[in-house]
């Protein structure tokens, strides 16, 4: 037995310990602000030019990273651990590639001095709360240590100037990055219910894009309301904004679209990334499914930022909280959703309320309560039953397609107690896609197999209302002919009971305008 | 709800306690998974207080495949991990293979857990799976028919936020009064208890962890420390491989039962609080930055305690196949154990067959390691301490070394 003689201090032949230490950025100075450039991602393109709409609007230069690519799966695979969830591989693979092409065009500390890069995070369990850890393994991976990388926490308004006040989140660019998202949204309904209906193909996309671009040049010149509740107030009651998506409307008055061709109605549901991701990582299904005779439901983001803030949602939030006025926050928290709610109608009204309606999370909560706990956290948590069942029973949809990416914990168990859902309501049409980035054809021809039957059913439901109102295709021409206002775009058809669009189309010409009596 | 009558609303208030209600007759079964293995004192705690007794709690047993098959077959409804695919094979147990049947099948959807490190981090929440896990496995015995209810089974699932223990009694009183007939007072008696017990018993647990450390210290003994989650106690997960190291004479500790005595995990973190790095020693901000998963989170504190405690020379890290939890650690934890020249050894992607010629050759290279290098790693992290160690009372600054 060796007695030690040495303790305390570390023998003259023994290194020194370096204990292993997380990634923490250096500080992003206020005085680097004009040489540095934001990247960020993980939305449409839509979404992401009115953001940048907005950020260039606070004198920020912010670039969105590429949209994700093929050999973006692999670049993220190499750099961080095995298993990850694929929009963890996806995300990170994006911005490890577009770091090594800059790198390449200039030299790591360059790209480490020139860009940050601003990523959603700090919320729960697992759902981005965790994917800055593959990011900072990633920079590690590729020597750029000094790549500095910060945190949007999501439920923060104003989280203050962070690192070094290079980036200041305040009111002003919170809420301009939530009014773009909004918007976003707002164009991807208008997109989705337009494109499958176009009589010239392409315009769609054109009108589409001009608007984008237009809605870009009205967040980029914001007036300046001041930092807080001035800007709040500004930006609740403003008709900025309402008269701006009024110039949209009337851009796509001129898109003619003919609604009397059948489509099953596809609603998309999902893990929050993956179904929000339009392009190669989600096997292009929404482009594939529109070209498969679909219409396809798009999911806005809006539902998820109205997830988070709703009052019995966040319950669970405030278990730490030390508020000397717990009451008064609730009711703030009651009338913020109500405000959110109200904002989102007025700009919906003013697209003729044309995009859909949030649905109303309460329902939400109750009809997936029997299958699923509304307190269950990560993910999309009870919504994805919640939104199924709530456009099975609304008839908003023939079919669900849930995007699932391999691996992803909380979706996995949604999946399971849909198949608690499908028992008690068997004629639910239900397609959970896994999305593992590499088996595109399984994936489609499942979903294909759900399809034909949406499109039986899309079929079926218009042959009926056709026999039930009397009305022949040829009447509908003819009516159409004598008032071209119902076949542009942005003609509001209700909601008559029927998921699909032409059926529900028919019997508002017939019943509403009177066309079954004529 | 029922509405009040004048009678019920004029009644006049029982001035003594109302006698214990009668649940004598009532036998639960609970499910032996996930985090019930890191609270199973608690369940078994608050049952007996609601006058249930042990012989009626019964748990269903270890993981096998046997159960699985047995059990669970043709009930999955998802391809996941196995610590919550198997659960299928649990619940099957607990209804169709009981000698006396039960009443009552508890399975908890735990959301937050007790942590050593609560306070010390964002939150102690558990994996979605965790929480989730129950409500997608329930779907198996639901979706045909309600198997629970053909079999006369009252299914329980509440949603409870271990971690936050002002939270429990109005959780556990709002999902299971129906059940148990409960009301408000009796059910905050039974969380106390509850809780009591699961302390009690942890306090036990840490207590014995600290003398193994105390034995290894006076003697210079190395042991072991398994990084891993509670449920890989279950030898159908964890394939008990710490169980074949420990036949070669080798003492493991598992993480959760860590001693965390304030003087020994001062004389541990003394340098990283003294110069700033950290706040406390249970603080884990420098190494792991999004510290809201409470396993995960105590994960991290364990690969940082290893590497810093002299006598621990190894660290076995097991991760279930699919553990979306475990995935983004990897890394972090073998390079915290590593940095003090810890070994380090991971057994992962473990799912429902234990690969038995796998583990034998790899325990037997652990081994050898073992033998071969402890002494130096001893001494090694020993020199970066104060001669204060608390371990070795009396002969506190004569520790020993073995060679
Ligand atoms: S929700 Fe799923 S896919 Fe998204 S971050 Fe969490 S585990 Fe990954
Ligand atoms: S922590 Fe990992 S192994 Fe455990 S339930 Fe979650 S995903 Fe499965």
């Amino acid at each position: 037995m060796a007695q030690l003689t040495t303790i305390g201090q570390l023998p003259l032949n023994q290194p020194p310990v370096h204990h292993y230490t997380a990634y923490r950025p250096r500080p992003f100075k206020r005085e680097e602000r004009e040489k540095v450039t934001i990247l960020y991602g993980g939305l449409t393109w839509k979404h992401e030019r009115l953001v940048q709409g907005a950020m260039h609007n606070m004198k920020y230069n912010a670039e969105p990273l590429p949209n994700i690519a093929r050999d973006d799966l692999d670049a993220g695979k190499e750099l961080i651990d095995v298993g990850a969830c694929c929009p963890t591989i996806f995300t990170t693979g994006s911005l490890v590639n577009f770091l090594k092409k800059e790198v390449a065009a200039s030299s790591k500390e360059e790209v480490a001095n020139k860009y940050v890069f601003l990523t959603a995070g700090a919320c729960g369990p697992c759902r981005f709360g965790q994917y800055h850890e593959s990011y900072s393994m990633a920079l590690d991976g590729l020597g750029l240590r000094d790549f500095r990388m910060f945190l949007l926490a999501q439920d923060e308004l104003d989280q203050g100037p962070s690192g070094g006040g290079g980036l200041e989140i305040n009111l002003p660019l919170s809420l301009g990055l939530i009014w773009g998202i909004l918007f976003g949204d707002l164009l991807t309904d208008l997109e989705y219910m337009t494109r499958p209906y176009e009589v010239n193909p392409g315009q769609t996309d054109k009108v589409l894009q001009a608007s984008v671009e237009y809605l870009y040049g009205v967040f980029r010149e914001r007036p300046d309301h001041g930092a807080k509740y001035g800007t709040l107030a500004w930006h609740l009651l403003t008709n900025y904004f309402t008269r701006a998506l009024r110039e949209v409307r009337k851009m796509w008055d001129a898109i003619e679209v003919d609604r009397v061709r059948v489509k099953a109605k596809v609603k998309i549901t999902g893990e929050f990334w993956l179904q929000t991701h339009e392009g190669e990582r989600n096997y292009n299904i929404k482009r594939w499914l529109e070209q498969e005779d679909a219409e396809v439901v798009a999911p806005p983001v809006a539902v998820w930022l109205h997830y988070l803030l709703h009052p019995t949602i966040r319950k669970l939030e405030h278990r730490h909280s030390t508020s000397k006025h717990p009451r008064i926050e609730e009711a703030l928290l009651h009338a913020l959703e109500r405000i959110y709610r109200w904002t989102y109608n007025r700009f919906r009204n003013a697209l003729a309320g044309l995009p859909n309606e949030l649905p109303d999370q309460e329902e939400l909560r109750e009809l997936a309560e029997p299958f699923y706990h509304f307190e269950l956290r990560g993910g999309e948590g009870h919504m994805l039953i919640g939104k199924a069942l709530h456009a099975y029973h609304h008839k908003k949809a023939h079919m669900i397609c849930e995007l699932s990416p391999y691996s992803c914990m909380p979706n996995t168990m949604s999946i399971g107690s849909m198949a608690n859902v499908i028992g008690k309501y068997p004629d639910l049409l239900y397609a959970p896609i896994e999305v593992k980035g590499d088996s595109e054809v399984h994936a489609l021809s499942r979903c294909q197999m759900i399809l034909t039957e949406a499109k039986r059913r899309a079929q079926d439901q218009f042959d009926e209302v056709l026999k039930k109102t009397g009305l022949s295709a040829e009447k509908i021409r003819k009516y159409e002919e004598r008032h071209p206002e119902v076949r542009r775009a942005t003609y509001k058809v209700p909601h008559r009971g029927y998921s699909g669009t032409a059926a529900n189309y028919v019997i508002h010409l017939a019943e509403d305008r009177g066309l079954a009596r004529a | 709800m029922p509405f009040p009558t004048l009678r019920t609303w004029f009644e006049k208030k029982p001035s003594v306690e109302p006698p214990r209600k009668d649940r004598s007759h009532l036998r639960v079964g609970i499910a032996k998974v996930l985090n019930v293995w890191s609270t199973h004192q608690f369940w078994v705690g608050f049952l007996k207080e609601l006058g249930i007794s042990s012989e009626n709690i019964v748990f269903s047993s270890d993981t096998s495949e046997e159960q699985g098959r047995e059990f669970g077959k043709g009930r999955g409804t998802v391809d996941c991990c196995y610590p919550v695919k198997c659960i299928s094979g649990h619940y099957g147990e607990l209804v169709f293979g009981q000698k006396r049947n039960i009443n009552i099948l508890l399975s908890p959807m735990i959301h937050s857990l007790p942590s050593i490190l609560h306070g010390h981090v964002v939150d102690t929440v558990t994996c979605t799976r965790v929480m989730a896990g129950p409500e997608s496995i329930k779907a198996g015995f639901l979706k045909e028919s309600d198997i629970f209810a053909e079999n006369k089974i009252l299914y329980a699932s509440p949603f409870v936020s271990l971690g936050d223990r002002h939270m429990v009694t109005q959780q556990l009183f709002t999902s299971l009064k129906n059940i148990f007939d409960l009301d408000m007072e009796e059910t905050a008696r039974a969380v106390k208890a509850g809780f009591d017990a699961l302390d009690n018993f942890t306090a036990k647990a840490r207590q014995q962890s600290r003398d193994i450390l105390t034995w290894c210290a006076e003697n210079g003994k190395p042991c072991i420390l398994v990084l891993a989650r509670p449920y890989h106690m279950d030898p159908g997960i964890g394939h008990e491989i710490e169980g074949e190291l420990q036949a070669h004479g080798y003492p493991i500790l598992w993480l959760q039962y860590l001693p965390g005595d304030d003087d020994l995990v001062n004389w541990l973190f003394e340098e990283d609080v003294k110069t700033g790095r950290i706040k406390s020693p249970f603080d884990i901000s420098d190494v792991w930055t999004s510290s809201y998963s409470s396993n995960t989170n105590e994960i991290m504190w364990g690969a940082k305690f290893a590497t810093r405690c002299p006598w621990i020379t190894c660290v076995v890290r097991l991760s279930s196949y699919e553990c979306g939890m475990d995935q983004p650690t990897y890394t972090p934890a073998q390079k915290i154990v590593e940095a003090t020249g810890t070994l380090y050894f991971k057994f992962g992607d473990l799912d429902s067959t234990k690969p038995g010629g796998g583990i034998k050759i790899r325990v037997e290279t652990i081994v050898h390691y073992l033998s071969k290098y402890s002494a130096e790693i001893i001494q090694r992290k020993l020199n970066c301490l104060s001669p204060d160690c608390p371990l070795v009372g009396a002969r506190r600054s004569d520790p020993a070394v073995s060679t």
